[in-house]
């Protein structure tokens, strides 16, 4: 096998993963307390929404359906990033206390290792409820189920997942150069909230922001236009699994550029 | 024998900020950066040969864990040239690491959550250890230490000792060429100290590894290494075996006296009748540090006898501590 092949690191990553969930499961009142925990924070988000939606009947021309359907796009495109690369959280420190150094000395890729140490049970419940809104709104929205709308969702819920690891990625990688790069993971932590709105409830600005510097609207709202008003999509949307590719691409690169310029504190 | 680390006027040197005191100092800080450039390691060169164990020595500070992170492929050195087992550490940083295994003392690379057993099963996978090679290293270890009661714990729940143990059993795993062991016996009680060098003498023994070893212990050094190399603000002091060290040095010996009377008046006393040796007293001890080359100590006493009366007395031969304490002092001249 060769040693930089995929089938390699799959082989890895299914024997750390496996590992990592039998030793959770070892802990039953943190494993049924986490789950009722993630149980609880998405209804809480649901209760949000249809208390907003008894006020107003729409928001911005969207009506209760189609943004359930935005609201299970983002949270199915966000479990990625919440299931693979949750470890991201945990950089800051341990670059911090110069625990970092150890994750240097295996001969396999270093941002593999590092994040294949963490695998957040939790995201899989997001995907369950995800995909159950998801479902819902489909079938109230009435919309045709062909190949191609099928094709279409999971190519643009890919692409919505990968730029959300990027930005997560990136966040991440300012700790290798700022001290306190929590509030940098925070604040986009805080802005992905607003993936779940419509962009054009938002001014100009916060339009351009969301579209170009910090592309959160590509995590559910220009994805979900594609298969809601297919005839209402900007042309950027249909290149937006590139830009995903290439974000992820660059966030990957500069993480690994931060991991090789940290040299560890003395001991 | 073949060279397995060598290394050519390495030097690393860092940019550092000079901070200003105070509050104001730190304003100006924001305004203009003033860098000064510290040389970590400067200037050192050495060669290690197949099988060796090298104990890598020098005070806190002196640069020894900046060598080690550039030999492992962490740090590019600023200049000069290292070849660990024929790669260049940085640039063939994967190939290197799948040559080398690493422990750093208290920071453990095993995961965590697991037990040990399932870690040394994904360490196989990582560094594609054969199922041969694998079981004959695990019937290797087994002979070693007492493994079993390890392997199915899981780390977090190892005391140190067993942790560290762990480590160096995981760091060995793939049969590397080379180990790096930064202070493995530190914070660790005494037989729990003597299992882990019986262990490194052992599968250094076995398996022909060479070893580095950074320690602040001389047990382990006395233990484990025939040649000791000491660096100290980034420059190296010395490098050849502990005996030459030894012979170096030994002609110091250090009498100890117990004499009636107020101890140090007689201290005073015994200074001014032997001037070419060194005089201390504590509470309990005079000591007298000879220098076996310009005196005899079996003449110092005699002499000391026909003046004192002399109650109680111990000789005490300079240990390696000892002469590293004074290197360090000192320099070597």
């Amino acid at each position: 096998m060769k040693h930089n092949s995929l089938r390699f690191y799959l082989r890895i990553y299914r024997k750390i993963l496996a590992q990592d969930l039998k030793s959770k499961m070892s802990y039953r009142a943190d494993f049924i307390i986490s789950t009722i925990g993630m149980i609880c924070t998405n209804i809480a988000g649901f209760v949000g929404f249809w208390i907003l939606f008894r006020n107003f009947p729409s928001i911005s021309g969207w009506n209760y359906y189609q943004m359930l359907f935005l609201y299970g796009f983002s949270l199915i495109s966000l479990t990625p990033v919440q299931c693979l690369f949750d470890n991201n959280w945990s950089l800051r420190m341990n670059v911090y206390s110069g625990d970092f150094i150890k994750y240097c000395f295996r001969p396999i890729n270093l941002f593999f290792y590092y994040q294949s140490e963490v695998f957040d049970v939790k995201g899989l419940g997001q995907l369950a409820f995800g995909i159950g809104t998801l479902v819902y709104a489909w079938v109230h929205l009435g919309i045709a189920v062909t190949p191609l709308v099928i094709l279409k969702t999971v190519i643009f819920l890919m692409t919505a997942s990968l730029i959300m690891i990027a930005l997560q990625n990136a966040a991440a990688a300012t700790c290798f150069w700022i001290q306190n790069s929590f509030y940098v993971m925070d604040l986009v932590f805080k802005f992905k909230s607003y993936a779940n709105y419509p962009i054009t409830i938002f001014g100009r600005f916060f339009r351009f922001l969301f579209t170009f510097v910090m592309p959160i609207a590509f995590i559910a709202y220009y994805p979900s236009l594609v298969i809601l008003q297919p005839d209402n999509v900007p042309v950027l949307t249909w290149i937006s699994p590139l830009v995903g590719c290439l974000f992820f691409w660059l966030s990957y690169k500069y993480w690994m550029y931060g991991a090789m310029k940290y040299s560890g504190t003395g001991s | 024998m073949s060279a397995m680390i060598e290394i050519k006027n390495v030097t690393k040197e860092f940019k550092v900020l000079n901070r200003r005191e105070g509050l104001k100092g730190s304003l100006k800080d924001l305004f203009s950066r003033n860098y000064k450039i510290v040389r970590a390691v400067d200037q050192i060169s050495m060669t290690v040969e197949q099988g060796e164990i090298v104990g890598y020595l020098g005070p806190n500070g002196a640069g020894k864990s900046t060598t080690i992170k550039m030999m492992t492929g962490v740090l590019e050195p600023t200049s000069g040239e290292i070849l660990v087992g024929g790669n260049v550490p940085y640039r063939d940083r994967t190939k290197n690491a799948q040559e080398i295994g690493v422990v750093f003392g208290q920071r453990t690379q095993l995961w965590w959550a697991l037990p040990l057993i399932e870690s040394f099963k994904i360490l196989k996978d990582i560094y594609r250890i054969s199922d041969a090679d694998y079981d004959e290293m695990l019937k290797l270890y087994q002979s070693l230490v007492d493994i079993e009661p390890l392997l199915h714990k899981p780390v977090r729940q190892m005391s140190l000792g067993q942790r560290t143990l762990s480590d160096i059993l995981a760091a060995f795993l793939h049969n590397p060429k080379i180990v790096f062991l930064d202070e493995p016996t530190i914070g660790l009680d005494v037989s729990m100290k003597a299992k882990i060098r019986t262990l490194i003498h052992a599968l250094n023994e076995k398996k022909h590894t060479t070893v580095i070893l950074t320690t602040h212990d001389m047990g382990d050094v006395d233990a484990l290494c025939r040649r000791i190399v000491i660096i100290d603000k980034g420059k190296m002091l010395y490098d050849n075996d502990v005996e030459h060290l030894k012979r170096f040095f030994g002609s110091y010996r250090t009498l100890k006296l117990r004499i009636a009377g107020d101890l140090s008046e007689r201290a005073e006393a015994v200074a001014k009748l032997l001037p070419e040796c060194t005089v201390s007293a504590d509470d309990e001890w005079i000591s007298v540090l000879v220098d076996e080359e310009k005196c005899k100590v079996m003449h110092v006493l005699t002499q000391l006898q026909q003046s004192f009366r002399i109650r109680d007395m111990q000789l005490e031969e300079i240990s390696t501590e000892d002469v590293i304490k004074k290197i360090y002092e000192e320099g070597v001249k």
